[in-house]
This record gives structure tokens, C-alpha cells and sequence, in this order.
């Protein structure tokens, strides 16, 4: 019955992600038509009228905004997203040779900001008076509350440029892995570059899991099972974390999943400061050089990201705590 | 028992990432350049910005080209001659092949000439391949030939240090996403990798015409964000810095490790202003009174902190029609008042102005400058600024009151400015593209004219001289500004040697390190 039912819900979060991604490349698409006209930048300063308008029609922009709108549909159900208007190759191949440079900040962000959130926020319910615990959460409150460019510009600035502990920007050495699978994860130097802008993205992440867990903590160790385990004469480390942080870890980890997509998705201000050759990177730069098909691919590729995810976890959730049913 | 260990080694390993391999100085063999703005394309005639020419320029060759200081010298073509009024000679070098081992022969040049014509996607010089009748041996020789223009063109070869020759067979071949990631070209650095936004890589060409150049691999790295450009030069991470942000000006040059170079821009900042009849600033004394009504030097020292130049017109020094003799009205408000009054708004008026605020330095604040200025003679200036995507294509409808815009001419030649930026609108003629206002003057547009139709280049250079001093001091066409200022920082004791160029190409041949 329930198998029949997760299908059931699964096929209908589907056709409903369908219906966003329509809305989302319809926006995208409206939007255009206000963010400056590519032809003018693409044909050149000295080009005249008469050249313009060639350029215009060669690109189809000639043509009235709905049917633009359609063909741009009917060839991306095929997974055509067409060519970017400056660099003539296909948008996805673009995409996809920067996609894993921002996945593995996007990994190192959420593995950071996982490791340090959850033993910080450990560590601050402990003792939640404490000097310590106090230091740790007014710090927790500035990584919520800086914007990340500041938080960027700060750690260049301490780390990169006073200390010179850490490279200040740049994605370092990689090695090619598969095809144009480059990655930073086996050099040195690469794992070097990728501590600060981890760190940026990962920032406002990690102060919200630490709070989570931290909060989660300091009511779990009021529960009666955890008083029941204290009686027991159990030592700390197996009541604090067989017992208490076991239990705490469930809503935790649903939000780690959750922001998983929108630090792939939302990197760009990261990637931007410390020139990270990711895919948000290339949005930004499409975007000064007013190249569409590739920011409407891009957002298209984002939201699908996000949807993804956000469906896996519903079902994983489901999975974990049979108390949720899929109707 | 088990998790300590772990946490102990995740410390390790954190402190051997931060503290280790920090001393990363091996023996030098590369220089790396970071840069403000990232180029477009590898297609050497896709994009005619010079962020995008000057970094090319590595991979490819003209036949001319220009050295530090803006002199035209040969390159692909060992001399050249204008015969006839139409007609340019040129003895093309013998003996040089592309990167690719293809040789170089006159059929490149005709093939590259022809290219220039192609539209978008394939090339950005149209108007300056409109020009081109015909590219023919003479007399059978394939090293000597002539290259006709439909019009008699004075700047012609002015413009071919940027008029990059390519390969005819792999250009044919391949196609045109493949030209624009993968270049084969002539010059002295050899193509290695390109992540766009990212990095580009150049290894010496070891049979480079004119001998290897002394420095074996080149990286060009764009850094957009200026904090981030400046942590680059002072840890070092980068050999030679361009575009220090002005607002880190002083940061830069108070590092005992870098030594900042400083030069006058090419690029002058101005202002547009409409004079249809009806509008008060179609009325002269108006727009002295405007001229007059900006501090041009707190300007300078306020907005650009003492990073710019006044200048008295559009033209920088090495422009053919730049004007030595051409003075800036004084700043005077008291004046400014008075020829207000005179001219019927002694309680001023209000103007719209528009402008980029991402496009030049300090775009944005000159702006607001200027209007706290001018307010205080009594004209109310309402200001639209906005991205540089939004505000050129309106540009482009010639409908602007008033605006700002920055210029310099990539071919030396004040007359081809002057016909895009001030020459009264006319689209089928391409005249006027750029005329954000739709400044119209007979006169003006009268001088030009008859300047394009001079052959001897001395005479047409007196007659641009003319021109560009009737424009700005009879007619004040436009309100000059200042010329910017270029900036680069360069990490001492690296043993690199690296002239700035008027033109900011970044050309890697030209710098050295000393062992």
C-alpha cells in the first residue's frame, strides 16, 4: 500500500516540478526583454543599423517573444538549450565543464559547516553558560547576520592577506579526473585554495546547524531517556553521543539536505569574490556580456538542482520517520 | 576511545593545508598578470574591446603592431606604403608559420581581410572590412601586395596593429566555437588552456619570427572584484597587477612589496549634452554655464582620489587631431550665474542626466557629484544611473538629455570618433551611433566631412585639429572631464621588468624576468 502510494506521490511531485520549471523559464524569458538588448553588444560598436538587424535576425530575436518563448521549450525538452551567443558552443557543455568546480565547493561548504556546526554546537550546550559557549554563539549570530561578501572580504583579508596562511583566490592546481571532470580534491595546493571560499559559503550554514544542534542539545539532555541513561551511570560521551545527539541529528540533517542545492545553486557572490571557476562564475560573466541562453539554461539547471533534492529528501524523510505518509 | 584520534588528525591535516607549502617560490620561469576585466573570446576578431585585443594580441599578429608608447611598427609585414590614394602596399615577412605549422602567405591575409566582413558571430570589425575592395599579389610576387579601400582611408594603417591575421586552412576547417576557444595564430605565445573567467595559459613560441620571447610560460588571470585584486599582488599570488582600484589606491602603495606605475589614460570621461533647438542647453551661454559650473579638481581629488587628469576634449596626446592649445574654461560659478541669467534662467532649470554606474571608474559618484555642483548654480539635476546593459542601448536611441560617457579611439584617429560620437545622427550612413543626444551641428558635421576627403596625412591631421577646436571651444559640443589614469602594481624583487602600455594590452613578449 504505502509503496503505491510513495509512487503515486512522486510521480505527482514530478509533474508539479514540471510546472515550476515552466514558470521558472517563462520568468526568465519576460525578464529579457528588460536586461538590455544582446544584439547591440554582440554586433560590435561600429556596426550600423543595417548590420544590427542582421545580427538580430541570424539570433532569432526578430521574432515575436511567444514564439521565441516556444521553440527555446520545444528544443530543451530535447535537452537542447541552443548556443551561447558569445562563445559559440553548446550552453550545456559550457555549463557542465564548470558545474564540478562548484559542486566540490558546494561538498567542502557543507562538509565544513556539518563537521564544525555539529561539534560546536555540542560543545556550546555542554556547558551553556560558559565563556566558551557564550563566545560560540555571539559568534554564530555574526555568521547569520554578515552578508557573504563581507564575510568573503574579511577572511582575504585576515587569512589570505595579513596571515598569509591561505591563498586569497583562484581554484589552485586540479587534476583531470574524467573527461572535464577537473578537480582540487587530490592536490595540495587545490585543498589550500578551497578552505576560504568553503568557509564564505558555508558560513551562514554553519551558524544556523550549530544552533539547530545546540538547541536540539540543550532539550534533548532534559528528556527523560537521557536522565534514564545518566542514571545508568553511562559515561558522557555515550549519553551526549549515543543518546542525545542521535536524536538531535534527524531535523539537522534535513536542513544540511535542504541548503545542499542552494549552495550549489547560489555560489555566485562566493565564486565571484575569490574567482572561483564555477558555474556561477559563468552566470556572472554571461550576464555582463548579456549572453541569454546561457542564464536562462543556468537557472533552468538551478531550479531543476533544487527540485531534485528537495523531492529526495521528502522521500527520505518519509523513509526515516514512518509517522509521515504520502497523501 | 576512537574519535579523538580522528579529531586529531583533522587538526593535522588542517594546520600541514594552512601552515605548509605556504613557500610555494620555485624557480621563475612563468609570469602571472591579473587583470580587471576578463576577455570574451579567442576569435582574435570577435570582440574589438580591448581587454579581449590586448590579451589575443599574444597568440596573434597584424601586420603592424604598436609597441609601449603607441608607435606603429611592422610585424607580418616588413614595410608598407600608401601608393595611391586607395591603395596600401605591404612586403609581407617570409619564412613565419602558425602555431599550428601551417606557413604564412599572403592568401592569410586575404582570407583574414575578407573575414572581417562577416557579420556576428564571426567578427566585430565590419565597418572596418566594409572598407576593403580587394587583397592581390602585385605582379605575381606572393610577398608583395596591395590592399584596396573603397574610400580614400587615411587611418588604415593605423588599425591594423588590431586587424589580427589568421590561419586560412584551420580557420576554414573548424568551426566557429572551435576557433573561439582554441586560437592558432603567429605570435610569440602559444595557446595552452583558456577557463573563461578564470585563467588563460601561454607557453613561449620557440620559433617565433623575431626569437623566443624571454619569458617561457604567461598566465593571465581576471579578478573582477577589487578587494580580491588586491589581496592577489600583495600575497604575491600574482607577478604584475592591472587596474589598481582606486579606493585601494593607497593601500597598494604603502606595500613595501609592490612598486605602483602609474599613466595617463587613453580614455577620456566627458559629458553629452542636447542642443535641439527648445531645450536651455541648446543655448551656448548655458553650456558654457554648465563647463564652468564643474570643479573639475575636486572632482579629481574627491571622487577619483587624485586618480585622474583634467583633460580639455575627447582626444588623448598620440590622437591624430588631439590639440595641445585646447584650454578648459576656468571654473567659475559666479560666471556661471551670470550667463545664466543672461540667457533667460536666472533661477535655473532642471535637466535629467543619465549615465552607467558600472561601467567607468567612479561612474556612479562623478554623477552625483556633478549634480551637487551644478545645483549649486541653480540647476536642478535629476540623475538616473544604471548598468551599463540598460543604459547603452538607450544610448543607442539618441533621446538623452544629458550624460556621461567615456571615449578613447583604438585606431588613433579623432575623425572616426568624431563621425560616431558627434557627427549629427544618421543611421544609414553609420554616422552618429554613439551621439547619445542627438547633438547636431552643420557646421561641425561640414568640417568633418571635407577632413575625411584630405589624402596627405599632415594637412588632415591640421584639419582634425581644426575640427576638435571648433567643437570644444566655439560650439562646447561636449563637457570634457578627465582622462583616467592606468594603473599597475608589480611585486618586487621577482626581478620583472614591465613597461605599461599607452593602449593596455597586456603583451607578455615585451616583459622579462631577470635570473
Amino acid at each position: 500500500m504505502s509503496l503505491f502510494l510513495m509512487f503515486a506521490y512522486i510521480v505527482r511531485r514530478i509533474a508539479q516540478s514540471f510546472i515550476v520549471l515552466l514558470a521558472v523559464s517563462l520568468i526568465c524569458f519576460a525578464i529579457f526583454q528588460f536586461m538590455g538588448d544582446p544584439v547591440l553588444t554582440l554586433a560590435g560598436r561600429y556596426a550600423t543599423q543595417a548590420q544590427q538587424d542582421l545580427v538580430r535576425k541570424t539570433l532569432g530575436l526578430d521574432r515575436p517573444f511567444y514564439t521565441q518563448y516556444f521553440s527555446f521549450i520545444a528544443n530543451a525538452i530535447r535537452g537542447d538549450f541552443g548556443l551561447s551567443y558569445v562563445t559559440q558552443v553548446p550552453v550545456l557543455r559550457l555549463i557542465f565543464e564548470r558545474l564540478p568546480a562548484s559542486i566540490e565547493l558546494a561538498i567542502t561548504a557543507m562538509f565544513l559547516s556539518l563537521f564544525l556546526g555539529i561539534t560546536l554546537g555540542v560543545v556550546s550546550s555542554l556547558k551553556p553558560h560558559s565563556l566558551g559557549s557564550r563566545v560560540i554563539m555571539t559568534g554564530s549570530l555574526f555568521g547569520i547576520s554578515l552578508p557573504t561578501f563581507l564575510v568573503g572580504i574579511l577572511l582575504i583579508l585576515v587569512l589570505g592577506v595579513s596571515l598569509r596562511a591561505l591563498p586569497p583566490f583562484g581554484r589552485g592546481r586540479v587534476i583531470k579526473v574524467i573527461g572535464n571532470w577537473r578537480t582540487g580534491f587530490l592536490t595540495i595546493d587545490g585543498l589550500r585554495h578551497l578552505i576560504l571560499p568553503a568557509l564564505t559559503l558555508g558560513m551562514y550554514q554553519l551558524a544556523v546547524l550549530l544552533r539547530l544542534t545546540r538547541g536540539g542539545m540543550l532539550e534533548a539532555l532534559q528528556e527523560d531517556y537521557t536522565r534514564t541513561a545518566w542514571a545508568k551511570g553511562l559515561s558522557q560521551r555515550i549519553v551526549m553521543f549515543k543518546h542525545a545527539l542521535r536524536n538531535v541529528l534527524i531535523p539537522v540533517v534535513t536542513i544540511a539536505g535542504l541548503q545542499m542545492g542552494e549552495l550549489i545553486a547560489f555560489s555566485i557572490v562566493t565564486e565571484s569574490i575569490f574567482q572561483w571557476p564555477g558555474s556561477g562564475n559563468l552566470l556572472l560573466t554571461s550576464i555582463y556580456e548579456t549572453d541569454h541562453p546561457v542564464i536562462v539554461a543556468y537557472v533552468m539547471i538551478t531550479a531543476l538542482i533544487v527540485l531534485t533534492i528537495n523531492i529526495f529528501i521528502d522521500i527520505l524523510y518519509g523513509i526515516l520517520n514512518p509517522k509521515i505518509s504520502y497523501d | 576511545m576512537k574519535r579523538i584520534p580522528l579529531l586529531v588528525m583533522m587538526g593535522i591535516l588542517i594546520l600541514g593545508l594552512v601552515g605548509g607549502l605556504s613557500v610555494s617560490s620555485v624557480a621563475k620561469d612563468t609570469i602571472v598578470v591579473a587583470v580587471g576585466a576578463p576577455p570574451q573570446t579567442m576569435n582574435p576578431h570577435g570582440s574589438d574591446s580591448d581587454c579581449n585585443l590586448g590579451v589575443v594580441a599574444n597568440i596573434f599578429e597584424g601586420l603592424l603592431q604598436r609597441d609601449t608608447s603607441g608607435t606603429l611598427l611592422p610585424a607580418l609585414a616588413t614595410s608598407w606604403e600608401r601608393v595611391n590614394e586607395l591603395t596600401w602596399q605591404f612586403h609581407l615577412r617570409q619564412g613565419v608559420k602558425f602555431h599550428n605549422g601551417n606557413d604564412f602567405t599572403w592568401e592569410d591575409v586575404k582570407y583574414t581581410m575578407e573575414r572581417l566582413r562577416i557579420p556576428y558571430p564571426v567578427s566585430e570589425f565590419l565597418a572596418f572590412g566594409g572598407l576593403i575592395v580587394s587583397v592581390e599579389t602585385v605582379e605575381g610576387n606572393p610577398w608583395i601586395i596591395d590592399i584596396v579601400t573603397t574610400t580614400p582611408t587615411s587611418y588604415f594603417d593605423q588599425n591594423l596593429h588590431q586587424v589580427f591575421i589568421m590561419d586560412k586552412e584551420s580557420t576554414e576547417s573548424r568551426s566557429i566555437g572551435e576557433i573561439g576557444q582554441y586560437p592558432i595564430g603567429t605570435g610569440a605565445y602559444k595557446f595552452v588552456e583558456w577557463i573563461k573567467g578564470s585563467y588563460l595559459k601561454l607557453e613561449a613560441n620557440e620559433d617565433y619570427w623575431d626569437g623566443p620571447p624571454s619569458v617561457k610560460y604567461a598566465e593571465l588571470r581576471p579578478v573582477t572584484e577589487p578587494s580580491t585584486r588586491v589581496a592577489a599582488i600583495a600575497t604575491g599570488e600574482v607577478d604584475v597587477l592591472q587596474d589598481i582600484p582606486v579606493e585601494l589606491f593607497d593601500t597598494v602603495a604603502k606595500n613595501a612589496n609592490l612598486e605602483v606605475v602609474t599613466r595617463p589614460a587613453r580614455r577620456s570621461i566627458w559629458l553629452g549634452l542636447r542642443n535641439e533647438p527648445g531645450f536651455p542647453t541648446s543655448d551656448i551661454r548655458v553650456r558654457k554655464a554648465i563647463y564652468m559650473a564643474i570643479n573639475e579638481d575636486e572632482i579629481i581629488e574627491k571622487v577619483m582620489f587624485g586618480h585622474a587628469f583634467p583633460c580639455a576634449q575627447i582626444p588623448d596626446p598620440p590622437t591624430v587631431g588631439y590639440d595641445a592649445s585646447i584650454e578648459r574654461l576656468p571654473y567659475d560659478p559666479e560666471m556661471a550665474k551670470q550667463l545664466l541669467a543672461e540667457a533667460g534662467y536666472p533661477d535655473g532649470f532642471k535637466i535629467k542626466f543619465t549615465g552607467p554606474n558600472d561601467r567607468y571608474v567612479r561612474d556612479e559618484q562623478i554623477a552625483q557629484a556633478l549634480a551637487s555642483q551644478l545645483a549649486k548654480v541653480g540647476i536642478e539635476v535629476e540623475l538616473d544611473t544604471k548598468p551599463k546593459a540598460v543604459y547603452f542601448p538607450e544610448m543607442d536611441e539618441h533621446g538623452l538629455d544629458f550624460y556621461l560617457l567615456g571615449w578613447f579611439d583604438g585606431s588613433y584617429d579623432f575623425g572616426r570618433s568624431f563621425t560616431k560620437l558627434l557627427h549629427s545622427v544618421d543611421a544609414e550612413a553609420g554616422f552618429g551611433g554613439l551621439n547619445g543626444s542627438s547633438y547636431k551641428s552643420i557646421a561641425l558635421d561640414r568640417l568633418l566631412e571635407a577632413s575625411a576627403e584630405i589624402v596627405d596625412p599632415a594637412l588632415r591631421g591640421e584639419a582634425l585639429r581644426l575640427l576638435n577646436k571648433v567643437a570644444m571651444q566655439e560650439k562646447i559640443a561636449i563637457i570634457p572631464l578627465h582622462y583616467q589614469e592606468d594603473s599597475y602594481a608589480i611585486y618586487k624583487g621577482r626581478g620583472i621588468s614591465f613597461t605599461p602600455r599607452s593602449d593596455t594590452w597586456i603583451v607578455f613578449k615585451e616583459m622579462s624576468i631577470e635570473k
